[in-house]
């Protein structure tokens, strides 16, 4: 598979995990006995395709980075590097263990207790805002290697 | 519609709060190590020593962190009350993003 593709993968599988994460909170705005499974499994679902973001993009950033790195700090926008790259891969962390922690806020007492429902909403919420701030960073990095090209 | 299925508990089972807060602690610890290796170049190079990338070290201590301490404090008997574990949960984000964007943009 070439470089490219599997760059691809990386916010493919993040903004599906973002998805299931926003299925997620709108099943838990109605939760009842007669949608926990389908709240529970999109939990799951979207645990397991930011994992799959994770290793994708990890995979990506150590293997192939480096020639990235090299043109952005050199180009017009070293930021793209030195703020957005940075920030956005200790930030995912952050997103990785959120989308583990809710299928297990989602296997709570989700239908009976109101509170666990609110802490559902709240973690698929984060997952979904940082979710966004990444794709952001991303598109950041991107452009940050592209005026490095165009400029030279 | 469906109907509502709520009672007026606020508590949370010891599991689940077990690993909030552990998400909370590591979150915090994660952020807190981003300063420490980019600032300490004998912290950068034994993070690269155990698997060869800081990176890959980071999210696998993180990752072993968040399981081990969830599972410890799961044991507790109590659970603990939700609105406070969401201020944790949320807080914790919120201060986590913090540093690391803060340490990254000055």
């Amino acid at each position: 598979m070439s470089k490219e593709l599997i760059l691809l993968l990386h916010p493919t599988f993040g903004v599906l995990a973002m998805i299931a994460a926003v299925w997620v909170f709108v099943e838990a705005l109605n939760a009842s006995d007669a949608n926990i499974a389908r709240l529970r499994g999109a939990s799951v679902l979207s645990a397991i395709l930011m994992w799959l973001a994770y290793i994708v993009g990890g995979y990506w950033y150590v293997v192939f980075y480096g020639g990235d790195k090299a043109l952005i700090k050199a180009g017009p926008w070293p930021f793209a590097h030195s703020f957005f790259m940075e920030t956005k891969e200790h930030v995912f962390f952050m997103l990785l263990l959120l989308a583990m922690f809710l299928p297990i806020a989602a296997y709570g007492d989700v239908v009976k207790k109101k509170v666990t429902r609110n802490l559902v909403l709240w973690t698929s919420a984060l997952v979904v805002l940082i979710g966004l701030a990444m794709e952001g960073a991303g598109a950041f990095i991107s452009m940050g290697v592209k005026v490095a090209l165009t400029a030279s | 519609m469906a109907k509502d299925q709520t009672i007026a508990d606020d508590t949370v089972s010891a599991k689940v709060a077990g690993y909030g807060v552990s998400y909370a602690i590591t979150s915090i610890l994660s952020a807190l190590l981003v300063m420490l290796k980019e600032t300490n170049e004998s912290v950068m190079g034994a993070l690269v020593s155990i698997t060869g990338h800081h990176w890959i070290t980071q999210g696998l201590l993180n990752v072993v962190l968040f399981v081990v301490l969830g599972a410890l404090l799961s044991r507790r008997e109590k659970g603990m009350s939700g609105n406070a574990l969401i201020s944790t949960v949320v807080g914790a984000t919120v201060l986590s993003g913090l540093i690391v964007a803060g340490f990254f943009i000055l």
